[in-house]
């Protein structure tokens, strides 16, 4: 009986944790970088970002072929189809190079987020 | 605002593998070669999946217990991944067709948006076994970041429903940690845990806990391909659990 109601509570503690940072009311002023891919080239290729603050891209496709944004350092991986945009959040980040790239066309499109 | 963001972050980090053991697991529903699932959903992302585990049994007179899937997975748009597998099992030198079953996971939060992303998983299985009528599994997946560590919390429910065996719906959870260390190999640990019954959770040496490390990874083959693999071995925390389990997970990616 008493493991049952550990457990509950528990349970229940691990939903009211991820409620709780869900709710988290701080993300009216995210703030949003633009990105265009142009001719297999990210533009701009650097851009520069808060430290310790979590940012929007919108990542907008101007080729007529789809690119995806990948970024180990980022943990990010997100298909841009054709002529579209896409959207995530990276951060809060620590002060430092982050780099990502193009995986349909590695050779031209890279970049670095750099966290300042 | 951002420490109480990474404060919240580190309570969910923590809270896997912290609260993990005092959460013992009811009748064991794993099977060997299953994952633990992530939200995060890439469109047009296509990938041959193939899982494998197999279990030593705590009775040294029962058979080994083994299985195998392979499967086909498309990111159908942002939010939709869907894969169809096939599914084998050995117990000793017995081999058989086990099941076909229908994943669906749909990511509910924008990556990244919120300190928890969040998705959801309907997946369902017809056994070879008629007998067992038809299988679902649901439920929420939860992921979260911080710096270099990657946390994973499913919360999971599994049934058979319209059959004469093994009815009725269990509850568990599954999860791991994981340190991002380089894309070729990562380092963590796997948990995966089933509580029993929804409405009457078994009592500790009734429930089946299987714990231990995994790595990870992932290898370029080329242009938009790329070899993904994971691997746990796992030790059963009570006497109603496998002895050990060792399961891996390779995903064919183009």
């Amino acid at each position: 009986m008493k493991k049952k109601l550990l457990n509950t509570t528990i349970a229940l503690g691990l939903g009211v944790t991820c409620t709780l940072a869900i709710l988290q009311p701080s993300y009216a002023a995210t703030p949003e970088v633009q990105i265009q891919i142009h001719q297999g080239r990210f533009i701009p290729s650097e851009f520069e970002i808060p430290a310790n603050t979590k940012v929007k891209l919108v990542i907008i496709n101007q080729d007529d072929t789809p690119e995806e944004f990948e970024s180990y350092d980022l943990n990010r991986e997100v298909l841009i189809k054709a002529n579209s945009q896409a959207s995530f959040y990276i951060g809060p980040l620590s002060p430092g190079r982050f780099h990502f790239e193009g995986e349909f066309s590695p050779m031209t499109a890279q970049g670095v987020v750099i966290v300042k | 605002m951002n420490s109480k963001i990474q404060t919240y972050k580190a309570l969910l980090l923590c809270s896997v593998f912290i609260f993990s053991p005092y959460l013992y697991a009811a009748e064991y529903l794993s099977g060997p070669s299953d994952y633990v699932y992530s939200p995060i959903v890439e469109e047009g992302e296509r990938e041959i999946d193939t899982k494998f585990g197999t279990q030593t049994p705590r009775n040294g007179e029962d058979a080994r217990q083994s299985g195998a899937s392979i499967g086909f997975g498309y990111g159908v748009t942002s939010w939709w991944f869907t894969e169809i597998y096939g599914k084998a099992q050995w117990e000793g030198n017995n081999s058989s067709f086990d099941a076909i079953e229908w994943e669906n996971k749909f990511q509910l939060t924008e990556t990244g948006k919120y300190p928890v992303d969040i998705g959801f998983l309907l997946e369902l299985e017809r056994p070879q076994n008629r007998n067992e009528g038809y299988e679902a599994k649901y439920g929420f997946l939860f992921q979260s970041e911080w710096r270099k560590w990657q946390a994973n919390l499913n919360v999971l429910m599994q049934g058979h429903y319209t059959g004469t065996e093994n009815q009725g719906t269990y509850f568990g959870y599954q999860g791991q940690v994981k340190y991002r260390l380089q894309p070729e190999f990562e380092l963590g640990a796997q948990l995966y845990s089933w509580l029993g019954k929804v409405n009457s959770w078994n009592t500790d040496q009734q429930q089946q806990s299987s714990a231990g490390p995994a790595i990870f990874g992932k290898t370029k083959l080329g242009n938009k391909q790329a070899l993904v693999y994971n691997a746990a071995y796992l030790w059963g925390t009570t006497t109603a659990s496998p002895k050990n389990t060792i399961r891996m997970q390779v995903e064919y990616e183009f």
